[in-house]
């Protein structure tokens, strides 16, 4: 059994950007939240929090996982409300980053502390070493500092700082409270400048501008270059650092230069002068609405550094730099982009060669093992393979010999010589571990027991190939598999995005049948996000083209066949979800036994963005469901919000959210770590199976609203339309889905059963199937990826 | 001009004041309890009236359902106190109700069959929202175009005047700037401590520390509508609710509300025979239809009618309370008929003091008999006219005396 029990209150102290978004995350966990700040000169006490709640209110992305959240986030300020502190088994500080400040507030609440509570500060940049030094002496060995990353809800990593002093007990403890109560991933940093993930992030960062200088690329054509081309997030660098702010990744920057004198790259570490002009200006990125880029109207301008001025953004890399970046093998690729005399293409190589120059040099200073760089720069910022993987990737000793001839060159921004290290080695990641440079071992992963938990824990690239079990059964659009010494079997779809097409289904079927032959049940999984993306509506294009479309009908009724062979089947099925649940994906879900949802899962019936209807038993859950739920009162008030959510393809947008629209129910479970979702899912197949499962019953009749329950959505809808909220399509569909949730053109309160309403959706998705209008959307979506509203 | 045995005369007008629903002051208040209070309040300004005299009580309502079903005006009745002999009858034309409730009211001692008569309304949108509990419209209405007018949502209608009349959304913001602030002024000057008969209320507070309920009383005398802080700018920043992209907001449409109003009404035989001083006398009332989609439109039409059956034209008018259901439609009603701006809610309309559906007509009857005899009007005219939904406008008019 893993212990978190120990934490249960957390105080957070500094309402500012971070603090309050952590307090948000662990209201979002059901964590008993305090937020503390300075008492408000004058109004209410708790005004300062109190205006930080609301702000978080607003703030995009969402810090809660539900608005419901946010009253749970309770107030207090250091003037009244200490006492508060004894019953608080960790505290999280989050004030300005001021050495003297934290240290008057450390002296302010030692008394009210606990003595098992954990103090952790949330410092970017002071020296954890330094402050310990000023904790009160009976607070030392539960001092630690704990980065979390902006925003806090969203970001993966927590970077943990331990002192000398720190307990190892309490480390653990709160590792592990991160890791599954908070759903992070955690990485031990030691205590020197930045820590990891910012150290080289940001050193990343200042390399990027300091090359784009020197082959004078465009701002925002690094940005198209060092984007998702290099399996980094599309906000790439400047807009990155808009995002982040200017003025904190001055000030982060600011910390390298100030605490790393000795540093061969020390000359690097300051902001440009351009970006201290805007600084100063005031344009601090997209707080300011200004920065490296600005939004004038509907146009974005991006900073000409040079002349000072904004001018018109959007262009490209070139064509030549963008086929390098697509070749599949990473040592031809950087091979490419070295030997290339194209500009953009030197300055990649640059940019990347400094990086593995710096990470070599510094990796036995500032983390355990390569792992745990290449996490934080994963998990901290976003890139696909962390640099030490891109390295060994792209060929170790080819790439070292690279980084050689370059400094011998006098190419690369310090003359600093690889570590002997490098030579001696063929990569850093084994599958006996990741090399420490500190003590010139491999370091195995963490054995707290919280890991046991992940049975597939993130890898990286050098690591030992994940097992996914023995084939149990496999067709090209599922496979079954069983490891080794287990009992539940996990289904996991092979198809893009995890797409429905006909061999999913029959795979599906097929599963489930054998997991009643021989299984305590099913667990369908998949090793990467997303759940599914819904039906594959490229696979019904050879069938459209011919206007054969009883074979589509006949797809249809396989769907539905399949989310009841899912619902009414012998043993439990199980959905593990994450990421996307859409669609035919999002009927799956609500056909299963029980679903656990990572919490960061985002889950609709989003058909009617392609001008269909759900018709994989969607709609008829929602019009059962609220039978039962009106007990024999009015159907309508239980279905009208299901309704709404099918009509306007309404996304739950955490799994939270998708229990308050309905499509997850109250006895699905949230799990706050994505890669504990297989392990709670097979656990619940085992608690439902001990419990001796049995399928649901099938409702023999139950009763429908009608034609004039139809009529008073339709209703509604006229409104909408005639008000121009809506198109006239959309209404048409809208009256659609009206008519199939009331149970068609019956009376109201007319028995029927599941069969019924499951011909109504495929007749009715069918008649739609068959209008230009909808074969317009479907095109539109295939073609661009996005909704077409016609 | 019609015919008649005998005149009908206003004796007696009180109403409560108005609460904002669905959060406001009153929202606890039953509607039969508000309807017994101004009953009360009314036989209150004619202490020496024989209540057992009393024909009917007409009672406005316009969602009569739940705690506003069960025949509210029987109960409502019998909550106040009147002897059993009194009858007591429910009526809706919805926004309506309450000034067709003085017109039966009216007729009834007009033909000869009654002397004395209670008209009154009351709504409470707080415990019944508009459209009532459960909506449950006809099939039929979609099998036509020509009647989907029927689904349209009162927003809706407002739009569809606004745009065929051509009212900006700056005239309806202006419009509703200015009924704020001739409901505060009216306030401040103390001009509706004659209609208002204050309202004792009881909150029941649970003190969740102590486990007790903490009984909080309090007298409410003044409308909880109009707001010091309207402004132009303020306005201009609310959505649009209606149509995404028309001129209708909440800041210039009028406010639920919940509120009561009652009247007496008499023959001239009960004038002499308790001596009471007439405030008002009876003229006439019309209502007439319109399309349901621009329901708004409907005093354009009722208006004149009204005018017609007492032989009046519109400058006979010396203070016409016109509901400002929406911005939208009293503009282009008070445009299109040429009315006389200044005339028209002098102390502010529903946008500032609040619209309880089926109350207002009685309410603002209340509010015209008090205010033409304080402003020294005998013998002048007064009207009460309001659009009613899916289609309607209804006018009455009254003689100050």
């Amino acid at each position: 059994m893993v212990q978190t029990a120990n934490i249960r209150r957390v105080a957070v102290l500094g309402a500012g950007v971070m603090g309050a978004q952590i307090a948000a995350h662990l209201v979002n966990a059901g964590i008993d939240t305090v937020l503390f700040d300075l008492p408000a000169k004058e109004g209410d006490a708790n005004g300062i929090v109190k205006k930080a709640i609301d702000n978080l209110k607003k703030l995009k992305p969402a810090p809660f996982s539900s608005a419901a959240r946010a009253e749970h986030v309770a107030m207090a300020n250091y003037g009244s409300d200490l006492e508060q502190l004894k019953s608080c088994d960790l505290i999280i500080e989050a004030i300005a980053e001021r050495l003297d400040w934290k240290l008057d507030l450390y002296a302010k609440i030692a008394p009210f502390l606990a003595p098992h509570a954990i103090l952790a500060t949330n410092t970017s940049g002071l020296s954890i070493g330094k402050l310990a030094e000023g904790v009160p002496a009976e607070l030392r060995d539960r001092f630690c500092g704990i980065h979390f990353f902006n925003p806090p809800r969203y970001m993966y990593l927590v970077e943990l700082i331990p002192t000398a002093h720190t307990a190892g007990a309490q480390l653990d403890a709160l590792e592990t409270f991160l890791v599954t109560r908070l759903g992070k991933g955690v990485v031990r940093a030691k205590d020197t400048p930045n820590f990891i993930a910012n150290r080289i992030g940001v050193f990343s960062m200042l390399a990027t501008i300091h090359h784009a200088e020197r082959f004078g690329i465009r701002f925002d054509v690094v940005d198209d270059l060092t984007g998702p081309r290099l399996g980094r997030p599309k906000s790439a660098t400047f807009r990155t650092a808009d995002v982040v702010g200017l003025d904190t990744f001055a000030h982060v920057v600011k910390t390298m230069t100030d605490n790393l004198p000795n540093d061969p790259w020390h000359s690097h570490y300051q902001a440009p002068a351009w970006m201290q002009a805007l600084i100063e200006k005031g344009a601090l990125g997209q707080k300011t609405r200004a920065g490296i880029y600005k939004k004038e109207g509907k146009d974005i301008l991006v900073l000409d550094p040079k002349a000072g001025e904004y001018v018109a953004s959007g262009q490209k890399g070139s064509d030549e730099v963008k086929a390098i970046l697509k070749i599949t093998d990473p040592a031809e690729r950087f091979a490419a982009l070295r030997a290339s005399a194209h500009p953009e293409a030197q300055f990649l190589w640059a940019c990347m060669r400094d990086v593995w120059q710096y990470i070599a040099y510094w990796l036995g200073d500032i983390a355990g093992c390569a792992r745990d760089v290449d996490f934080a720069i994963r998990w901290g910022f976003g890139w696909k393979q962390g640099p030490f993987e891109m390295w060994q990737a792209a060929g170790w000793k080819a790439i070292a010999a690279a980084i050689n001839e370059d400094i011998a060159a006098g190419k690369t921004m310090a003359s600093a010589a690889l570590p002997a290290w490098v030579a001696q080695r063929d990569g850093v990641h084994t599958p006996e571990g990741s090399y420490s440079a500190a003590d010139n071992s491999l370091k195995p992963t963490s054995s707290l027991p919280v890991y046991e938990r992940q049975i597939y824990p993130p890898t990286v690239f050098g690591d030992a190939e994940p097992v996914y079990g023995e084939t149990v059964f496999e067709n090209d659009g599922v496979r079954m598999w069983l490891r080794a010494g287990d009992d539940v079997p996990v289904l996991s779809f092979k198809t893009k995005a995890h797409c429905v097409g006909p061999d999913v289904l029959a795979g599906v079927q097929k599963a489930v049948k054998i997991a009643e032959e021989r299984f305590p049940g099913l667990v369908i999984w998949h090793p990467e996000a997303p759940f599914s993306v819904g039906a594959d509506l490229a696979s019904m294009g050879p069938a459209f083209m011919t206007g054969d479309f009883a074979s589509i009908e006949n797809m249809v009724h396989e769907f539905q066949k399949t989310s009841m062979t899912i619902k009414y089947s012998q043993v439990p099925v199980v959905g593990a979800a994450q990421g996307y649940a859409f669609g035919g994906g999002c009927e799956f879900l609500m056909h299963c036994a029980r679903v656990v949802a990572a919490l960061e899962t985002y889950v609709g019936l989003v058909e009617v963005g392609v001008g269909l209807l759900p018709a994989g038993g969607g709609c008829k859950e929602f019009a059962l469901r609220a039978a039962r739920e009106a007990k024999g009162g009015d159907i309508l008030a239980s279905l009208k919000d299901y309704y709404m959510a099918m009509a306007m393809a309404k996304v739950g947008t955490s799994a939270e959210e998708a229990k308050e629209i309905g499509y997850l129910r109250e006895s699905d479970i949230i799990v706050f770590n994505a890669n504990e979702i297989l392990h709670v899912a097979q656990s619940q197949v085992r608690a439902l199976a001990d419990a001796n499962y049995k399928a649901p019953i099938k409702p023999k009749a139950f009763p429908v609203m009608g034609r004039s329950g139809a009529a008073t959505i339709r209703g509604q809808l006229v409104n909408m339309l005639e008000g121009g909220f809506i198109s006239k399509y959309d209404y048409f569909i809208g009256c659609q889905i009206a008519d199939v949730v009331s149970g068609g053109d019956v009376e109201a309160g007319t028995l029927v059963d599941e069969e019924w309403i499951l011909k109504l959706e495929r007749e009715r998705f069918m008649g739609l199937l068959k209008k230009g209008k909808t074969q317009e959307r479907i095109m539109y979506m295939l073609e661009n990826n996005k909704p077409l509203r016609n | 001009m019609s015919k008649q045995v005998q005149e009908a005369y206003i004796v007696a007008a009180t109403r409560t004041p108005v609460g904002k629903a669905p959060r406001g002051m009153m929202r606890y208040v039953r509607p039969d309890d508000m309807l017994a209070h101004v009953i009360k309040g009314a036989l209150a300004q004619v202490p020496n009236l024989d209540p057992s005299r009393i024909e009917d009580a007409v009672v406005g309502c316009a969602m009569p359902e739940a705690e506003q079903g069960m025949n509210i005006a029987r109960i409502g009745v019998l909550l106040a106190g009147l002897p059993n002999t009194v009858g007591g009858v429910t009526i809706n034309r919805f926004c309506s109700s309450g000034i067709n409730a003085v017109q039966m009211a009216a007729d009834r001692i007009r033909t000869g069959e009654a002397d004395i008569m209670i008209a009154a309304g009351t709504e409470s949108m707080s415990m019944v929202p508009m459209m009532g509990n459960k909506v449950a419209l006809n099939p039929e209405i979609f099998a036509k175009d020509e009647n989907l007018g029927i689904a349209y949502g009162m927003g809706l209608t407002a739009e569809k005047v606004a745009n065929q009349w051509n009212v900006s959304r700056e005239d309806q913001d202006a419009f509703a700037v200015e009924s704020h602030r001739r409901a505060l002024a009216a306030i401040e000057a103390g001009k509706f401590s004659d209609e208002i008969t204050p309202l004792e209320v009881t909150y029941r507070v649970p003190n969740l520390a102590t486990g007790e309920v903490e009984l909080i009383k309090k007298t409410l005398t003044t409308d909880e509508g109009p707001r010091r802080d309207t402004s132009m700018e303020g306005l201009a920043k609310l959505k649009t609710v209606f149509a995404a992209k028309g001129s209708v907001t909440a800041g210039n449409s009028s406010q639920m509300s919940d509120g009561a109003g009652a009247l007496i009404l008499v023959s001239e035989r009960i004038l002499k025979e308790y001596n009471l001083t007439p405030l008002a006398r009876y003229v006439s009332f019309a209502v007439k239809g319109v399309p349901p989609e621009i329901m708004g439109i409907g005093p354009k039409e009722a208006i004149p009618a009204a005018l017609r059956n007492a032989g009046l034209t519109k400058e006979d008018l010396a203070w016409i309370e016109l509901n400002e259901a929406f911005a939208a439609q009293a503009l282009a009603v008070i445009r299109d008929l040429g009315l006389e701006s200044a005339n028209v809610n002098p102390q502010g309309g529903a946008i500032a003091l609040g619209h309880p559906l089926g109350a207002t007509g009685a309410i603002r009857a209340a509010t015209l008999v008090h205010g033409m005899r304080r402003e020294g009007m005998a013998g002048k005219y007064g009207m009460v006219t309001m659009c009613i939904g899916t289609g309607m406008g209804a006018a009455g008019i009254i003689q100050s005396l």
